[in-house]
């Protein structure tokens, strides 16, 4: 298990266009990845799957952790962190 | 039988009910048989699969015709393909033994309720994504063939419990007779379609589906929102005689588009179109006017990611300046607050956002957004005849304020050697506080526009978006005459130029009285123009005066109303 928390950057946050292109971005990895709201009290969702990434509604500046679990649960949370701090192809 | 809606897209029409009802699905109770299980997982798999085929085919479609239409399949591609969706079905048909059918039907229900929980109305709102993609892989599991609305037998009248997004891409605008809906309001996926091609739509009706039944003849009047199952020969042949009425008058009013609009004594009002976009077809059908006397410029800023930069916005504004040449283009500025969410700005959600932090508001807490309008309208103001127009001034402080940035961006661009046109400031009214204090407003601006829409909500404290609240929001409310009738006497003083560009505006009713009241500028949709210029050509200032004097004295706005369709005969 190896997690990291971080903050949203870009305008839009998850939702939208960079919410499904952090969704395929995830997809590529074996690891089980999970997303959790770090401002509030609920328990961390599927990072694969864009019902769930949706319905945390995480917009700009909201904090996050990122956790994986398996094989290339390393590179999951730190390429998918890297790629939320770079804004996910949106200007921050 | 007589059911009751409301009417969003005016029209009157009779024909056979063809029930549009997709999402009609008896899932199977019984638990799968051992070794069923895989069969129904296959099934699944291979309807996942055709239904990706069908969406990749409307998006292909799509793609040419409407770019942004096209984006919505490609999400609808996203969510059949989801993995948290996919395992769950999955694990329902293996190991708790659903039928197929029944999994999809009750997973997706699960997440499209998950989505519309969501507290983001954005989010919620692409509930309607996901049931959209469940309404098509639950036709394509029964083996209905997804029935379309691109390929009805004959002409009908559509009864849907809602239309969804896929509906606008097949819809067939020549076999819709009409559209009734048992959920939905003005905003809604229905309603957007019904409008823009300009079918009588009558929505919100509850137990539409219990009611109608395939095949049924029924009446609709689209006008006043009720709709008559099997009617009497007598009711249908009465709708025959109401609907080449009104299609009569349609046409009949719309001889006038193109005519000048002057009053049957020779005074001559000035017309002006309301428009929300740039692209040729909005501005060739504003053509005939004799102003742009609303721009609204909100469409630049919605439904994106990132916000538009200066250049963009140049470009847009100069557009349509030159489009229009000398003819004034009124640009309002960016009016946008909590109730409208933008995907480029976190705008924090309010309790009550038409009071809140809005419009000009915004823009002073926000001064790049702003700047970056002023200095783009600016420099575009070379190009034509622009007038700035500051929505939601509620005091001089705000007016003083909106004009003092204004200047330094004129400043700004003198310095860089790009010098602005001349270019005229001026303010919406619809804060009754500054409609209050018109004869100071009037002083300090070059020209203003009733917003009377926005101001009726305030002045009758009652949120337009609210159906339960649509009988306080009173346009005909002698007050807001009143209110508007001491705005126009201080703008007159003042030789300071003042329209109307809200509903009141392109209401054939209200606008003799507006006119009566002294204005001779009103603004309104292009489809509103045509009516408005039949009735005043048809009317004397006199009459109108007389007209405006009588509602003056009316203490509700019931018996404003009636004497108005008394007179007017509406």
């Amino acid at each position: 298990m190896y997690h990291r928390t971080l903050k949203v950057i870009n305008a839009s946050g998850l939702h939208a266009r960079p919410g499904s292109d952090f969704v395929h971005a995830a997809a590529k990895f074996a690891s089980k990845i999970t997303i959790r709201r770090l401002d509030e009290d609920e328990g961390p969702v599927n990072a694969k799957s864009i019902a769930f990434v949706l319905s945390l509604g995480v917009g700009k500046g909201v904090e996050i952790e990122l956790a994986a679990e398996g094989p290339d649960e390393k590179e999951a949370v730190d390429s998918l962190a890297a790629f939320i701090e770079s804004g996910l192809g949106e200007t921050v | 039988m007589t059911l009751k809606g409301t009417g969003v897209s005016p029209g009157i029409a009779t024909g056979p009910i063809h029930r549009y009802d997709p999402s009609a699905f008896v899932p199977g109770e019984t638990a799968l048989l051992s070794g069923e299980e895989a069969d129904h997982l296959k099934r699944y798999k291979a309807a996942v699969k055709r239904a990706a085929a069908e969406l990749e085919q409307i998006r292909i479609q799509m793609e040419a015709r409407d770019p942004d239409k096209a984006k919505i399949f490609t999400a609808h591609g996203d969510i059949l393909e989801d993995v948290a969706i996919t395992e769950e079905i999955t694990g329902k048909i293996l190991n708790e033994h659903w039928d197929g059918g029944r999994a999809i039907h009750e997973v997706y229900e699960q997440f499209t309720g998950m989505v519309k929980r969501a507290r983001d109305p954005l989010i919620a709102e692409r509930a309607a994504d996901f049931e959209d993609v469940r309404r098509r892989l639950l036709g394509i599991w029964s083996g209905t063939s997804r029935e379309n609305l691109g390929d009805l037998a004959e002409p009908g009248i559509i009864a849907a419990r809602d239309l969804l997004p896929s509906d606008t891409a097949s819809l067939d605008r020549n076999k819709v007779l009409a559209i009734l809906t048992e959920t939905g309001g003005a905003t809604s996926h229905s309603a957007l379609i019904a409008k823009s091609f300009g079918i009588p739509a009558v929505l919100g009706i509850p137990d539409l589906l219990r009611s109608a039944a395939n095949g049924q003849t029924a009446a609709v009047d689209a006008l006043e929102g009720t709709v008559i199952l099997d009617p009497e020969p007598a009711v249908i042949e009465a709708y025959a005689r109401k609907r080449s009425g009104f299609l009569r008058a349609r046409e009949e009013a719309e001889t006038f588009r193109n005519r000048e609009c002057v009053t049957a004594d020779g005074t001559r009002i000035d017309i002006g179109v309301n428009i929300a976009g740039a692209d040729d077809r909005e501005l060739a059908e504003a053509d005939f006017a004799d102003s742009v006397g609303l721009f609204r410029t909100e469409f630049l800023y919605m439904g994106r990611d990132i916000l538009p930069g200066e250049e963009e916005q140049y470009n847009v504004y100069r557009k349509i300046l030159e489009r229009f040449g000398k003819r004034p283009v009124i640009l309002r500025t960016i009016d946008i607050g909590g109730d409208k969410p933008l995907s480029s700005m976190d705008l924090p959600k309010e309790d009550n956002p038409f009071l809140g932090n809005r419009a000009l508001r915004l823009c002073f807490s926000h001064p790049e957004l702003f700047r970056t309008q002023i200095r783009a309208g600016l420099r575009a103001s070379v190009h034509g005849n622009l007038w700035i127009m500051f929505p939601m001034a509620g005091s001089l402080e705000d007016i003083d304020r909106a004009k003092s940035h204004v200047a330094e961006c004129a400043a700004e661009l003198e310095r860089e050697g790009r010098p602005p046109g001349s270019v005229k400031t001026g303010i919406m009214i619809e804060v009754p506080s500054i409609a209050l204090i018109a004869d100071h407003a009037a002083a300090a601006v070059d020209f203003a526009s009733i917003g009377s829409n926005d101001l009726c909500q305030y002045l009758c404290a009652a949120d337009r978006m609210n159906s339960a609240v649509t009988a306080y929001y009173q346009n005909y409310h002698p007050g807001l005459f009143r209110l508007i009738d001491g705005t126009v006497k201080a703008f007159r003083a003042a030789g300071k130029p003042l329209s109307v560009c809200g509903e009141l505006g392109g209401d054939p009713l209200a606008a003799p009285a507006l006119v009566g009241l002294g204005l001779r500028k009103l603004s309104m949709a292009s489809s509103a123009a045509p009516a408005v210029k039949r009735v005043l050509s048809r009317l004397g200032l006199a009459q109108m005066e007389e007209l405006a004097k009588e509602i003056l004295r009316r203490g509700s706005a019931g018996e404003v109303e009636r004497y108005l369709k008394e007179q007017l005969g509406g």
